[in-house]
Parts: C-alpha cells; structure tokens; sequence
C-alpha cells in the first residue's frame, strides 16, 4: 500500500498531478486517484488515497466490476462498472470517487506508484507487502451522508491530530 | 485543438452581473502568450487610460499562464492587473497557490471583470457555471474566515478562493488579494480594485483535466526542469529556508536595509534571520501547486500560526524598521495576511514615519501622539489596526507613502522611498546597481521582480563574458554592462510573468531560458512558439507596457531613485562608499531599448 509521512508533506499536490498524467496523458484532480486535502487553517496537507483496508468496503460491488489484485490493490473493470456508485457510497474515506462514468482509485501503477517518484519531500512510500493493515471502521460510521470531498477532509482531520499536539507542545511550550 | 490553454476567456460585468465565456484565440496567444503579457495587452486594448482607479470603469483582470496547472513545475501563479490605485499606472501583482491551476481545470485564461456590483458579492466559477452570489455576511470578515466560509457554504473544501480582507473593502491603497490564505498578490493595491468594485472573493472550483500537445515530449521537458531545480547548488538552502535566506545573505554583501536605509548592516541580523526562523518557528514545508521547490513554510509560535513570512515582509517588520524581535516580525505577518495589506508599503510609511521623527521634521504631534521611535513595536500594532480600518491617523497612512509625505512635506518628501508611487523592496541598491536600474524602470514602479537582474550577484565573470561579452555584468558594484543585463532580465522576467511560474526558478535560480521555454510551450500548447515567436511576443508586452504607462503620465524623469541611493554612500559593511549612477545607467537602458531620449519607445 501506499503509506504516508505527514509531517513531510507540503501539499504540493505532485502526487496528484503525476497520478492523473500517468493513467490519462491529462492533468486535473478529477483524474488523480490520490488527493490531497488541504486544512490551511491548520497548516495540514493530507494526502487520501486507498488504504487496502481490512474491510474492503468497496467491493461489494453489484456488478461484480471491482476485484482485489496480487498488491491488495483494487482493479475495477470500465467495461463491467455502470457507474451506480455504490463502491463511492462505501469506502469510509472518499478514496473511490466516480468520474466520467466510472470509478477511479488507486491501482498502484501496477506495481510502480508514480506518485511516489513525484513526490520530492519522501512523505509518501510504497510498501508492497503491507497490505489490509488498517481498519476504517471508526471512519464508516456517520460517512453515508458525505461526499467523498466531505469524507476525505473529516479522515484527514482525524489522522492529523497528533502531529498537531506535537506541534503546539514542542513550539509553543 | 488548443492544448494547455484553459480554453475561455470570462467576461463578466459586475454592474449588470451579466458574464460570457469567449473561446481563447490561439493567434492572439502567440503574441502575449499569457499571465502577465496577456493582462497587460488586454489593459492596452480595452482600458480608458484617464479614468479613477476605484471607478467602475477600471478594468480587474486575473490571467494564467498555458502551462500552468499542468506537469511543469514551479507554475502555479496567476496575476491580477488593473490600473494601480496607489500609483495611477500600470498595476499588477501575481501569486502562487492552487487558484491559477484550478482556474485552468475550470476551462479559463483570463478572467475580464469590469463595472461595480451595488452590494457586496462573491464570484463563483464552477466550471461554466459562472454566478454572483451574496457576500455581505463576509464584508468585514477576515482573509482566512472568508476562505472558510465560501468554501462552507459551498460545501466543498477542495474550492480555491481568492479574497480579500478589511483592508482591501476599506479601500486601503495597498491592500492585497490572497489566495490558499497566505500567497499575496501584495503590490500596487489589487485588493483595493476588488473592494471598489464591492467583490469580496472569487471562488474556483475546475473538475477539467487539461490536456497536452506532445505528452511524452512535455514530460521529457519538464523532468528535465525538475533536474535543473534539484540540482541547483541552492537548492537545500532554498528548501529550507526560501526568500528569508536574503536576510544574512543581503547583511553579508552590506544591503540588508536597516533603520529605513540609513544603513546597509544590522547588528542583530542573527535574531531575526531565516536561519533562525527555520530552527525555532518551522514546522514544515509548504508548497504551491506542483512546486519540487517547497520553499514555503508553516510557523507555530506562543501567540500565531500562519504560512511564510517571505523575505520581503521579515525585512520590513525587522531590520528595515528597527525591531529586533523575530516574534513579532511572525505576528504582523499573520495580521497582514488575514487583513489583507502589503507588508512592503506598510512598512514603508512605517520607515518614512520613523525616520521624519528621527531627524526632527516631524513629532508626536503630527502623529496625534504615536511614538515613532525606531522599533516602537506598540505604535507598529497600533497604526496597523488604524491603517486596516482608515481610522484617525491610518486615513493618511492608507493612502500610501507618496502621498503621506506631499500631505506632511517639511521636506519629509525625500525620505519617502518610493518610485512612481510604488515603496521600494528591501534591498539597498546601493550594492546592487542592475536593481537599482530596475527599480528606477520597472513597469509598476518602484520594485525588483519586473527584471530581478541576480546575475549580478554570482562573480559569474566568464559566464558574464560569454553571454553579452562585458565581465562587469557579474560584478554587483559595477555599473558597466548593467543595462544591457536588465534589457535582458526584463525579458525573462516576463517571459516567467507569461507563463506565471515563479521568480525563484526563472530568475533567483536562473533556470528558465528562451530557448528551453519555447520548446515547452510548443510541446505543451502545440502552437507554434518559436523562439522568435516568444521573443517578439515579450518586446512587444515591454513596448505596449511603456506606452501605456506614459498615456497613464509617467515620464523620463521619474525613471530615477530616490536621493538617498544617489547621493548618500553607505558607511559600512561590503558595499562601503556605493551610489547607484542612475542618470547614466537609465540613459544606457534607453539606448539599448532603441528608445529616444525621453524614453519613448521609437515603435
């Protein structure tokens, strides 16, 4: 899975823009599979995207167009996904998003994550052989209501409580 | 098919509230390419010169370069331009973040606003959909409260919104506009534009996708200027520390302004450094859109968080204006951000005041009992608040130095350092002749980004040799072979101002060149834009710009500096004993413009 160092990144959005050019040839966020939620008020920059979760929400898919591949990464096929948008309405975190008529998340490159090469403060990793390693079950609870804009920002807020507390206690103190 | 290229141009009245979406002509692009050249030459084409900066009539133009938002790093910028309230010439003022980006994702180069909304409201741009909406429950809100509540009330926090603080309603003509909270389009009062025009915010949303001429072509390019960035011998300093790094670099060759530039050294340099800044206040990198530099930072102290400060407001809130205290300098920064308010013409009323004191032309009196005392930093917090809000003393404050000084005279006049209106940067050009040449030339007035010549700080001499044949040009006291390199700079500047990417790279850095430009823009665009092309399309922005500023008043004469840097040596440090010659080197730029004597381009 795709693993991140908070603290290092600068929201620069490379990871972004590198994961849109490599799976379209075009640049925009709609087309990235990993976004960055920008808390500027807080000085947070979060970079959400599929977490291989214990519980693989997404694939309850109804039209069976959703697999796991050898990475514990999700494969979706256009040719079976209709765009019903239940996979969207599962995943807790918002790193499953529709676009264009079909579902768009992470697939690892196949194997060789651009977004890691783009990125040039080492804040995100690939570690092939972690995989199903975290549980979002206290992400799932309340998220039907939201977006998946609205579920990344509530997921980035949470995971950037700590590095926030450090900040107050080693700056301020 | 236009690549790169947002694809529209918006107009919008806001008198009516009517707006278009006109398809962006790739023929007129080829000759202003974009950003700053393609804001400028709609201004020359479209603008009544004699009109009121405040008055509907004035144009508000936000422009983005063709590349930005795509692969090509260090691009995110966008420029606003406007006749300048402050100084009644050609305004403008580009900054970094996410809003030029978005607003190519939502399908547009240019945003043309005219007009004058009756109450206050917010332009939202969600793709097509273009709508006013309601701001008077934002009027008086600040920068960041602003941000938060559009993209609230929108329900989407991945909106990218340009506003404006108090400053800028209370018509302050220095106010700023800012985007992602704290990248300002600080100079020449943009944010003044808007809150005469009643327009509290623009609000982007683009779920587009921009596409490529020659995908594998563009990327090979800019890889390749990825390389150049993380190569670049300064590259870790700049990471760590950005634009504050000037503040012991420019104290080193003896031109950190200190005390309003009597004096090119300060003793307490070390307090309020980068260096410092980045060891005790830092949290993290921050970075624009697509940026490999990261030279932003986040700051967490006892009373503040914020992003920044740069370089430009440390010196104006430290050594420019005799505060030795890092703490406050990262206060004020967090003020003005939130408010909306230049930090360098701020400061520089501040400076003026200061030194007026100092040398007995004014008293407490005039300033209804402020103690302008070097460093007081009660009266900085205080006049802040009343400059924001136009209140007492700030009314005068508000309206810039320039005109503070003809309201004061007492000869106070000469110690308000500004050109055509616009306050100085914090460098003394004193120990660096190309900037005082740009500064006397600039097209908005007095300020160093419109040819940042920092060629003349590298002892580059063989490189200097080759390139123009005069060893000189890298030698930073010199005043030989200065023109020639700000004809030079002035160009690239620009050329970095059209396609809106950042100084630090095109210039500070000196990696963006014709050649390589041109072949980024036909891989990413594929219009033809030969270096030939790029060339003529820059000299003729430069030449428009000239012309426009003289219909607008400017004249042969107020290409100069202020006397202090004529007249004054500085007294110690590296740069012992310098003036800046400016009648000389501005004379040599005309000639090597080809311009008259009057500095009339011949056309």
């Amino acid at each position: 899975m795709i693993t991140l160092e908070l603290e290092k990144c600068s929201g620069c959005s490379r990871c972004e823009v590198h994961c849109s050019f490599f799976h379209s040839g075009k640049i925009g966020r709609s087309g990235a599979r990993i976004k960055v939620v920008k808390i500027e008020d807080l000085g947070i920059d979060y970079p959400v995207v599929c977490q291989h979760c214990q519980e693989r929400y997404c694939t309850k898919c109804p039209e069976n167009a959703i697999e796991v591949g050898h990475l514990g990464q999700i494969i979706v096929s256009p040719t079976l996904c209709t765009a019903c948008g239940t996979c969207e309405i599962m995943c807790p975190v918002g790193a499953i998003q529709l676009f264009e008529d079909v579902a768009y998340v992470c697939d690892l490159c196949g194997g060789d994550p651009r977004c890691v090469h783009a990125c040039t403060m080492d804040a995100i990793h690939f570690e092939p052989q972690v995989t199903e390693a975290v549980s979002l079950t206290e992400f799932k609870k309340g998220s039907r209501r939201l977006n998946p804009e609205e579920k990344r920002l509530r997921y980035a807020m949470a995971c950037s409580q700590v590095l926030r507390e450090q900040w107050i206690s080693e700056r301020s103190g | 098919m236009l690549h790169a290229y947002g694809g529209h141009i918006l107009r919008l009245d806001l008198t009516s509230g009517q707006s278009r979406r006109v398809k962006t002509d790739p023929h007129f692009m080829l000759n202003v390419i974009g950003g700053r050249g393609l804001n400028s030459t709609r201004m020359h084409q479209e603008l009544k010169r004699d009109i009121d900066p405040l008055s509907p009539e004035n144009i508000l133009l936000i422009g983005v370069g063709p590349l930005t938002g795509t692969l090509l790093s260090t691009s995110a910028y966008m420029t606003i331009s406007g006749k300048s309230p402050l100084t009644g010439i050609l305004g403008d003022s580009a900054a970094g973040g996410f809003l030029g980006p978005e607003l190519k994702q939502a399908g547009y180069d240019q945003i043309v606003m005219t007009g004058r909304s009756d109450q206050p409201v917010y332009l939202l741009i969600a793709d097509d959909h273009i709508e006013l909406r309601d701001a008077g429950h934002l009027w008086g809100k600040d920068i960041w409260q602003t941000t938060a509540a559009i993209r609230k009330e929108l329900n989407d926090n991945a909106v990218q919104v340009a506003a404006i603080g108090p400053a800028g309603e209370n018509l302050v003509k220095y106010a700023t506009v800012a985007c992602n909270n704290s990248r300002m389009c600080g100079r020449t009062g943009m944010g003044c534009i808007f809150g005469s025009k009643h327009l509290k915010a623009v609000a982007v949303r683009g779920t587009g996708r921009l596409s490529i001429a020659d995908p594998p072509g563009f990327l090979k390019l800019c890889q390749e200027l990825d390389d150049r960035i993380i190569t670049h011998p300064e590259y870790d300093k700049r990471k760590a520390m950005g634009s504050t790094l000037l503040m012991k670099a420019l104290n080193g060759i003896g031109i950190l302004p200190t005390n309003h530039f009597q004096e090119g050294l300060c003793e307490y340099v070390d307090n309020v450094s980068g260096e410092r800044l980045a060891a005790k206040y830092k949290v993290k990198n921050k970075a624009c859109f697509n940026c490999n530099l990261h030279c932003s930072r986040y700051y967490v102290t006892k009373e503040v968080e914020a992003e920044g400060p740069e370089y430009e407001t440390l010196c104006s809130y430290t050594s420019r204006i005799g505060i030795d205290d890092l703490e406050f300098a990262l206060k004020i920064n967090h003020f003005l951000n939130r408010m909306g308010m230049d930090s360098l013409s701020s400061g520089e009323t501040i400076g003026w005041a200061m030194e007026c004191v100092q040398r007995g032309l004014l008293n407490r009196d005039d300033f209804d009992g402020l103690d302008f005392t070097w460093g007081n930093r009660e009266t900085v917090e205080k006049l802040l608040q009343m400059i924001v809000r136009r209140e007492g003393l700030g009314d005068a404050f508000a309206e810039g130095t320039l005109s503070l000084a003809r309201r004061f005279g007492k000869g106070t006049e000469e110690y308000a350092l500004q050109v055509k209106g616009l306050d100085i940067i914090c460098g003394d050009p004193r120990g660096i002749k190309a900037f005082g040449l740009t500064y006397a030339i600039a097209s908005r007035g007095g300020d160093h980004l419109r040819a940042e010549p920092f060629f003349e700080l590298t002892e580059r001499y063989d490189e200097a040799e080759r390139r123009w044949g005069i060893r000189e040009i890298a030698d930073r006291l010199a005043d030989k072979g200065k023109a020639v390199l700000v004809e030079h700079t002035e160009r690239q500047a620009l050329l970095t101002d059209c396609l809106t990417m950042c100084k630090n790279i095109g210039l500070s850095m000196d990696i963006l060149d014709f050649e390589f430009a041109s072949r980024l823009l036909i891989a990413g665009t594929g219009l033809n834009f030969t270096p030939e092309k790029v060339e003529a399309a820059l000299k003729g922005v430069i030449e428009r710009d000239r012309l426009m500023n003289i219909d607008f008043g400017i004249d042969a004469s107020m290409d100069t500096l202020p006397k202090r840097f004529t007249h004054e040596p500085l007294r110690k440090g590296a740069s012992k004993g310098q003036v800046v010659p400016i009648d000389r080197m501005v004379k040599e730029y005309y000639e090597v413009k080809g311009w008259d004597k009057n500095g009339v381009p011949r056309g």
